[in-house]
């Protein structure tokens, strides 16, 4: 039994060494090495070192050297799949069969991950940050121009083609109206996103934090079918999917208070964000002095958030959420009224966005937003309550249908209601209180339904094209329109591109003009842009663009003198040179400048003739430069130079017994020109910890040699004065302190 | 008897099928420990074709399908390294390619394995990269390496590696901003005691850094210069090149210094 016993153990022994044996030798009857060598490239025959091979399954393989070179053994034989990978290159399966004792060549091509379009995707009039290659604007130079007040729309116009509306956040680009400037955020279309817009005398500050973005896109031409609606400029902005992290910052300055939190759970699938500011004046005046009499003195209060989850490996939701109020009164002496111009908003803005990756060649985004925009204005017999209702919902999908193209096409539905209730003066130059009025209460809305396709195609190394069709249709006017694009950047060679691109664009009137036109019979305005131009672009050390433009308008909202309804008569054009320079010297110095040359007419509105257009600007230049002190200290300044913006003169007046007041004779539309304006601003960062937190202090002077810029003219009550209305951007000081939590 | 045998026979199976997991297992750990002594050859002589070398031993581990967040926090670390030798030449292409490369293979670490403190302390030293060339996103920067910090704290507040970063971060930390040497020094002495009495869990798991440790106390000694300062510091690097003969970092820069120090005292 025992000599059984002892038997049995050897065999199981024998047994479990040889089963060992042979799971080492899976595959192989004979040991025999095969040597497995080959050379790792890209695209372009680069050399690709540090790229890994191995073989699935096992550890056999090699790391490729500086020459691309690789070689290694492996006993295993047979079928196999060879993989391998590089950072920044997509991994590539490469089936084999290994036959033992031999000597195996492979050679390995592998692909870019990013698709190599992007390099130099960014078209003709684009301005861009964030993951983009091309950068030109980041969040931290946005914070540090002098006079932008940390606000983007602020910073954009410091580049070439754009202005700002009586010196705040609206902005207009080569000549056109502010409402032909789209801002786009996640996918939603944001229409209201500033406090203090159309207030009189007061500039108007954007609501958007621009450390939020992760990406911002600014085309003042020349943008893709993506974008729909829109006759002038885009502003596409992304913001970041997921906080890095978790953390607190604080902001208390003399004119305003900021708190703002990041939360980044410990699985990193839920982020959350959220901003709390309000506005307060009475310290800013205090040191600065009052330039204007408030009653009440501008207040503002913001609050917003977003909340993120990650879905899977691929997909991401994302939810976004803004309030923000403003109120200010201010006294305002015009021919009929002087009394206080008292205005208060109430926005509100939500959005929803779903990402995800069906597969690696392609991207889904899904997203709805809300918004709800309030403004109330009150000057005399005028009293109107309006409000802006936008509900969107959207659809993209790429396809990458080779390293060389990418399909994308989209779908949106847009629901736009405006409602306007209150008083309007019968006569818009009498404003008494006692002057007859007409009462409003009027409620319109409409939809628009949009779609586009767009392919972007590397048809060499060295050229890119993006053609794109889109169509809109409009229920109100029932209209459709038709937008065929193209878009093209061309190496020359390296650091030297040309950009172009041709194409229409419309943009369907507001429903306010809708409701002043006979049975909404409306047609969408359009465009027809021609742009063409040249970049240098050395690593972006230094940048250079030149870029010349043309637009032909149509179909522009008209007031017909007839039949005293509005029409789609109007037509126009504008042609202009846009030079931009920028360069960074070090980390020490960043600075640029930028020169805009346009001539823009319209027939719009009451011109009857071809006329100068509302924000025909001729010249435009800005100058701005930021300098590393030390490693804590940073000092800017800013300087800002244009010539007039058009207006309409009064030429003389009649009076009119019945209502004892005068009526203004107005020249030709926009005869008139606004003196030259010029601000010189500057600030100073100071970085330092405080309570052995990061601390950032800010001091800013705008406005240095307190230049008084005109705002607007007015009258005097028979007209026979022309009386200066001068902005209240005087010189101020500002100071604040940042605070890491 | 007829128990006894089969329960004999019975046991004695379940050794051998158990010697075969533990031969499997031991696959594992050759080419884990193979792979860190490559890895530590680059970093000691911050020598980028060894540090890919290591980073592509361990890729390859990876096919083993073991332990994985394991061998991607050494992934990382080896793109650490790699970052590293970016700084010596202002590289900053390379700084960025390997910290973003770092930072995407420890949060998959992170995601397999959240309660390692390495992989935490790991990620914060790969944010403070990013200064090198994004300092655009400084708040995002900022925000990273705190919460970082905060879970390498919660999870291990003791373990020297974490308290030998905090050092470092002091020792290269303006006054101004909290950090300087007279913050430095404490942290880095704790540092040091730590690693003096530190039994990691597993030969497997990370274990450098001691040497480190002692080199940046012998620098801030240096930097100080009070009395007594200039051969504590001598006293540190022998006890440095004792425990990593091979310390480039020791060997070819702090040892520099003490003769730089010792001759401008002279």
């Amino acid at each position: 039994m025992k000599k059984y016993f002892t038997k049995l153990i050897a065999l199981l022994i024998l047994f479990q060494c040889g089963n060992s044996f042979s799971q080492d030798n899976e595959s192989s009857e004979t040991s025999q090495v095969t040597v497995i060598s080959g050379k790792v490239t890209g695209e372009k025959n680069e050399v690709i070192s540090g790229a890994n091979i191995v073989i699935e399954g096992t550890i056999d393989g090699a790391v490729s050297d500086d020459n691309g070179l690789y070689d290694f053994e492996t006993e295993k034989t047979g079928q196999a799949n060879l993989i391998v990978t590089s950072i920044d290159y997509a991994t590539k399966n490469i089936p084999i069969d290994i036959l033992p004792g031999q000597k195996m060549v492979l050679n390995v091509k592998l692909t870019k991950t990013e698709i190599k379009t992007d390099e130099i995707l960014v078209t003709a009039s684009s301005f861009t940050s964030g993951n983009n290659t091309a950068v030109t604007l980041t969040p931290l130079e946005i914070v540090r121009i002098p006079g932008a007040d940390a606000d983007l729309y602020r910073a954009i116009t410091t580049f070439p083609g754009s202005n700002q509306v009586n010196e705040g956040s609206r902005i207009t680009v080569r000549g056109g109206n502010p409402n032909e400037v789209l801002t786009i955020v996640d996918m939603a279309s944001l229409y209201n996103p500033f406090i203090f817009d159309e207030t009189f005398n007061t500039s108007s500050y954007s609501t958007i934090n621009p450390w939020g973005l992760k990406g911002i896109n600014f085309t003042s031409g020349g943008f893709s079918a993506k974008y729909g609606n829109v006759l002038s400029a885009v502003l596409d902005l992304k913001s970041y999917d997921m906080p890095q992290g978790s953390g607190m910052f604080a902001w208390l300055g003399l004119a305003n208070a900021s708190l703002s939190g990041v939360y980044l759970s410990d699985n990193r699938k839920i982020g959350a964000t959220f901003t709390a500011g309000k506005l307060f004046l009475e310290p800013f005046f205090a040191i600065n002095g009052k330039h204007s009499e408030y009653s009440p003195i501008p207040q503002s209060n913001q609050l917003g958030g977003t909340l993120s989850f990650k879905l899977g490996e691929t997909g991401n939701l994302k939810m976004y959420g803004n309030y923000s109020d403003d109120k200010v009164g201010i006294r305002n002496a015009g021919p009929t009224y002087d009394g206080f111009f008292e205005g208060s908003s109430k926005s509100y803005f939500s959005n929803i966005k779903l990402t995800t990756a069906p597969s690696v060649s392609t991207l889904l985004s899904v997203g709805g937003s809300f918004s709800l925009y309030e403004n109330k204005s009150r000057y005399g017999v005028l009293n109107t309550t309006e409000k802006n209702i936008y509900s969107k919902g959207r659809a993209e999908f790429t396809l990458q249908l080779n390293n060389k193209t990418d399909l994308n096409t989209g779908l949106e539905y847009e629901y736009n209601e405006y409602d306007i209730i209150g008083a309007v003066p019968l006569y818009s130059y009498n404003l008494a209180l006692n002057a007859p009025s007409v009462n409003l209460d009027t409620n319109s809305n409409s939809g628009r339904l949009g779609a586009y396709l767009e392919a972007q195609i590397r048809l060499t190394d060295d050229l890119f094209v993006i053609p794109g069709v889109r169509t809109d249709y409009h229920s109100l006017s029932s209209k459709a329109s038709f937008d065929p694009r193209i878009s093209f950047g061309y190496l020359v060679k390296q650091n030297h591109t040309v950009r172009g691109a041709f194409g229409l664009y419309h943009q369907y009137p507001s429903l306010l003009d809708y409701s002043r036109s006979r049975e909404n019979e409306l047609e969408p305005e359009s465009a027809l842009h021609y742009i063409l131009g040249y970049e240098f672009n050395n690593d972006n050390k230094i940048i250079f663009r030149v870029e010349g433009y043309y637009k032909d308008y149509s179909n522009l909202v008209l007031f017909n003198r007839a039949n005293y309804f509005y029409g789609s008569e109007g037509d126009g054009n504008v042609k202009g040179v846009d030079v931009f320079f920028k360069t960074k010297i070090s980390n020490k110095f960043t600075g640029w400048i930028s020169y805009a040359y346009s001539d823009s007419k319209r027939r719009q509105f009451d011109a009857q003739i071809l006329a100068p257009s509302n924000y025909d600007i001729t010249n435009n230049m800005s100058i701005v430069g930021s300098y590393n002190l030390t490693d804590r200290i940073v000092f800017g300044l800013s300087y800002k130079l244009s010539t007039g913006k058009p207006y309409t003169p009064v030429s003389g007046s009649t009076f009119d017994s019945t209502m004892n007041v005068y009526v203004p004779i107005y020249a030709q539309t926009n005869s008139g020109r606004f003196p030259t304006y010029d601000r010189l601003d500057m600030n100073a960062q100071y970085i330092f910890s405080l309570f052995g937190k990061f601390a950032v202090g800010v001091l800013a002077v705008n406005n240095i040699f307190n230049k008084d810029n005109l705002y607007d003219y007015t009258y005097n009550s028979d007209y026979s004065a022309q009386l200066p209305i001068y902005t209240n951007n005087k010189r101020t000081l500002y100071v604040g302190l940042g605070l890491q939590l | 008897m007829k128990l006894k045998t089969i329960s004999a026979i019975f046991l004695m199976f379940a050794f051998l099928t158990g010697f075969n997991s533990v031969r499997a297992d031991s696959d594992f750990d050759k080419a884990i420990l193979k792979g860190k002594k490559t890895l530590k050859e680059g970093m000691d002589k911050s020598d980028a074709s060894v540090l890919k070398k290591a980073r592509g031993q361990f890729e390859r581990i990876l096919q083993l399908k073991q332990q994985p967040w394991l061998v991607n926090y050494y992934i990382a670390l080896a793109d650490y390294g790699l970052a590293t030798t970016g700084m010596r030449t202002e590289d900053k292409e390379t700084i960025k390619k390997y910290t973003e490369s770092g930072i995407d293979v420890i949060n998959k670490s992170i995601d397999e394995n959240p309660d390692f403190c390495d992989s935490y302390v790991l990620l914060e030293s790969l944010n403070f990269n990013r200064w090198q060339y994004e300092q655009e996103k400084m708040q995002e920067i900022i925000t990273a390496t705190q919460s970082a910090d905060a879970m390498a704290k919660k999870l291990e507040a003791n373990n020297p590696r974490y308290v030998l970063v905090t050092g470092i971060s002091q020792f290269y930390t303006p006054e101004a901003f909290g950090g300087g040497i007279k913050t430095a020094i404490p942290t880095l002495e704790k540092s040091a005691e730590l690693f003096k009495t530190r039994q990691e869990k597993s030969e497997l798991y990370p274990d450098w850094g001691y040497d480190l440790a002692l080199g940046y106390l012998a620098l801030s000694l240096l930097k100080r210069n009070d009395d007594g300062d200039m051969s504590k510091a001598k006293d540190l690097i022998d006890e440095a090149l004792k425990i990593n003969p091979d310390s480039g970092f020791i060997s070819g820069y702090v040892q520099k210094e003490y003769k730089t120090v010792s001759s401008d005292s002279k």
